[in-house]
């Protein structure tokens, strides 16, 4: 058979094929519902690939192969559409997957250990004036120590108009630096700096307001002690999703350096979405309860509360146990399976 | 298909149906009108989301402070999710990159998931860095460091095959053209000598197939090659062929080749045209004939002719052909 022949026969079902990719591409278009449309699609497509990989022996001209590449392109990416997350999905991926993982992730300890400690070491310098004078001046500045005594200077009592903007506001401003200090994470440093920062800052402010001769010192705990526990643990995660990313450049485990950084990526996700997760919560109770004018023991219950919610969720379901494990490593969602033939392939 | 023709700007994909293509991979150049494209449509979406609110917050009372928050959440979720939101639903595609006629997928040719989306569109920052400050340029600007340089994605495009930025590579995504394919129409043997030159051509000779797809490249592009170069280009391979053929030497070397693109990839059936009339035979023992394209004594060259390989001429053929398509034996 001569090619123009071949191609005449085939042309057919090539521009037949081209037409269904333009509809599929218009997505009202009720393709999915049309069973026989389906199956004349992919045989269509079959079709083609059939042309396409007999290219060769068949010697069809440079163009017409050019010309089927992407067609075949085309087709399959209609046929292989994405997935959308579906919601049962997304409950087992943050219920199961997400606290087996960061429990078991050493950058998390990492970070929470580098961020608590300086917090701490920094709360502890800022408190003991008498020890270590002018600590806490050096590193807020006296400018703002003024601003903070000032915006703690008037007990509580705010209005609703305010919570609701307030909110808004902190879940902009929080979860856009949380969600910054993880992308900067494949840099190392400033993921390390930001978290490293954000700990003696907030630890010194902690440690100023503590002093017994800061008036100021019982508004400022009224208002950080309910949302505290959420902000600092998400502040925490999201350096350690960062530094996750940025462990996987360097620590490869015997993989390719990129293929360990994707997978390593992978494996910072479900820090991420717990820490962006805590954001939103800690966003929503800062805007509400901490403003408010109630009783400091419904705020310190609210930091046990979410404290013993914390708990919950990292160490019980966090803790590794034999059933679970089996669980996950037939899960495609987790990050920590056995690296196995998938990978090896690569 | 292979390492015989790996050139930068495609990636072999293997089909679950066992079958290997190409994707044409789209390059920074290629991607940076999608990105601002994308930018100028978040800004509108930005200002329009202002401007309703601002009017929803002034005209109903006690709402302002609730039109406020949503504005904020809507800048925040705008600012993170659009790309995620719109790669995992319109299947690899955000409005800029649907604009520009290109994809996001999987190397492994699959489309992406959600993982992916959300890990290359986060990273999204760290392809941006470093950020230099508007200072740098105007005096009285405010030090803030907001002017992205690329110059890590740059980096990365350029050292990694598959024209990866770092969220790409982080999230095991390429980005691939997925323009609609084009009809490969553009051979055009107007020349009515061509057809009977090809009869001259000794019937027992056989074309290897690196010679079919040499000479098929060439008469796909020999339009777009002046006059001159033409023959200089097609003489390479032509003179050995004339001694073989025992043509006269002044046989134009363009229109030897055309005749050998005619003889081996289009049959006599699809180009039927009466109106040619037979040249005198080239051969040397014979009357002379006509030895370059723009020679005087060129024969009349109609343009009505129908280009060849054109569909519109096909479909009685095709159209004659009812048998399913996969159960066409080739």
């Amino acid at each position: 058979m001569r090619i123009a022949e071949l191609l005449e026969k085939r042309r057919q079902g090539w521009v037949e094929l081209e037409n269904m990719c333009d509809a599929l591409q218009r997505s009202n278009y009720p393709f999915h519902k049309k069973g026989n449309l389906v199956s004349r699609f992919s045989a269509l497509y079959r079709a083609a690939c059939t042309d396409l990989s007999m290219a060769d022996q068949y010697q069809l001209p440079p163009t017409t192969v050019e010309y089927l590449h992407r067609l075949v392109g085309r087709a399959h990416s209609q046929l292989y559409r994405s997935r959308q997350f579906p919601f049962r999905k997304w409950i087992y991926y943050m219920s199961v997957v997400a606290p087996q993982s960061i429990f078991r992730d050493i950058c998390v300890k990492v970070a929470f250990v580098v961020f608590f400690g300086l917090f701490t070491l920094s709360a502890l310098l800022a408190w003991s004036e008498g020890n270590f004078p002018g600590f806490a001046e050096r590193v807020l500045g006296s400018e703002q120590i003024e601003q903070m005594e000032q915006s703690f200077d008037k007990p509580l009592a705010g209005n609703f108009d305010r919570y609701v903007t307030m909110s808004g506001y902190y879940i902009k401003h929080n979860t856009s630096i949380g969600l910054q200090c993880f992308a900067l994470g494949p840099l190392i440093l400033p993921s390390l700096c930001a978290l490293g920062y954000n700990g003696v800052v907030l630890g010194a402010s902690f440690g100023y307001m503590t002093r017994s001769d800061v008036e100021q010192g019982d508004v400022f705990f009224q208002f950080v002690t309910a949302h505290g526990v959420f902000e600092l643990t998400a502040i925490a995660l999201s350096a350690a999703a960062g530094l996750r990313l940025g462990v996987g450049l360097f620590a490869t485990g015997g993989l390719k350096r990129l293929e360990s950084f994707r997978l390593n990526a992978e494996r910072a996700l479900p820090i991420i979405m717990t820490s962006v997760m805590l954001f939103f919560m800690a966003a929503f109770t800062e805007g509400f309860l901490s403003p408010s004018s109630l009783p400091y023991i419904v705020k310190a219950s609210f930091a046990v509360f979410s404290s013993g919610l914390l708990m919950y969720y990292f160490v019980v379901l966090g803790y590794p146990r034999p059933e679970i494990d089996e669980i996950l490593e037939e899960s495609e969602d987790n990050p920590w399976r056995k690296i196995g033939i998938e990978y090896a392939a690569r | 298909m292979n390492a015989q023709s790996a050139i930068d700007l495609t990636a072999v994909i293997t089909t679950p149906e066992n079958i290997q293509f190409e994707y044409r991979i789209a390059g920074p150049f290629r991607r940076l009108p999608a990105l601002l494209l994308d930018f100028a449509i978040r800004v509108i979406c930005f200002l329009v989301a202002f401007v309703l609110l601002l009017i929803v917050g002034l005209s109903i009372p006690f709402s302002g402070s609730i039109a406020t928050m949503l504005f904020l959440i809507f800048w925040f979720a705008i600012d993170w999710f659009y790309g995620l939101v719109f790669e995992s639903s319109w299947n690899g595609q955000t409005p800029g990159k649907y604009l520009t006629k290109i994809r996001v997928i999987s190397i492994d040719g699959r489309p992406i998931n959600g993982y992916q989306a959300t890990v290359r569109n986060f990273l999204r920052l760290a392809d941006f860095a470093p950020m230099v400050s508007l200072e740098m340029f105007f005096e009285d600007a405010p030090a803030v460091y907001m002017v992205p340089t690329f110059l890590v994605s740059l980096i990365c495009m350029s050292i990694t095959s598959r024209f990866q930025r770092l969220g790409d590579i982080a999230a095991g995504t390429m980005v691939v053209v997925n323009e609609r394919a084009w009809v490969p129409n553009n051979v055009k043997l107007e020349d009515p000598r061509i057809a009977s030159l090809s009869e001259h051509i000794p019937a027992n000779f056989r074309m290897s197939s690196t010679l079919a797809k040499v000479i098929a490249l060439y008469a796909e592009r020999r339009t777009r090659i002046p006059t001159a170069r033409r023959a200089e280009l097609a003489s390479h391979l032509a003179r050995p062929l004339l001694k073989q053929f025992q043509f006269r030497d002044d046989t134009s070397p363009d229109l030897l080749l055309c005749a050998l693109y005619y003889r081996e990839f289009v049959t006599k059936d699809a180009f039927v045209d009466t109106r040619v009339q037979s040249l005198p035979s080239p051969l040397k023992r014979e009357a002379p004939v006509p030895s370059s394209d723009d020679s005087p004594v060129q024969a009349p060259i109609s343009n009505s002719l129908p280009p060849i390989l054109n569909p519109s001429t096909t479909e009685s053929t095709a159209t004659a052909n009812p048998i399913p398509l996969d159960r066409q034996v080739l």
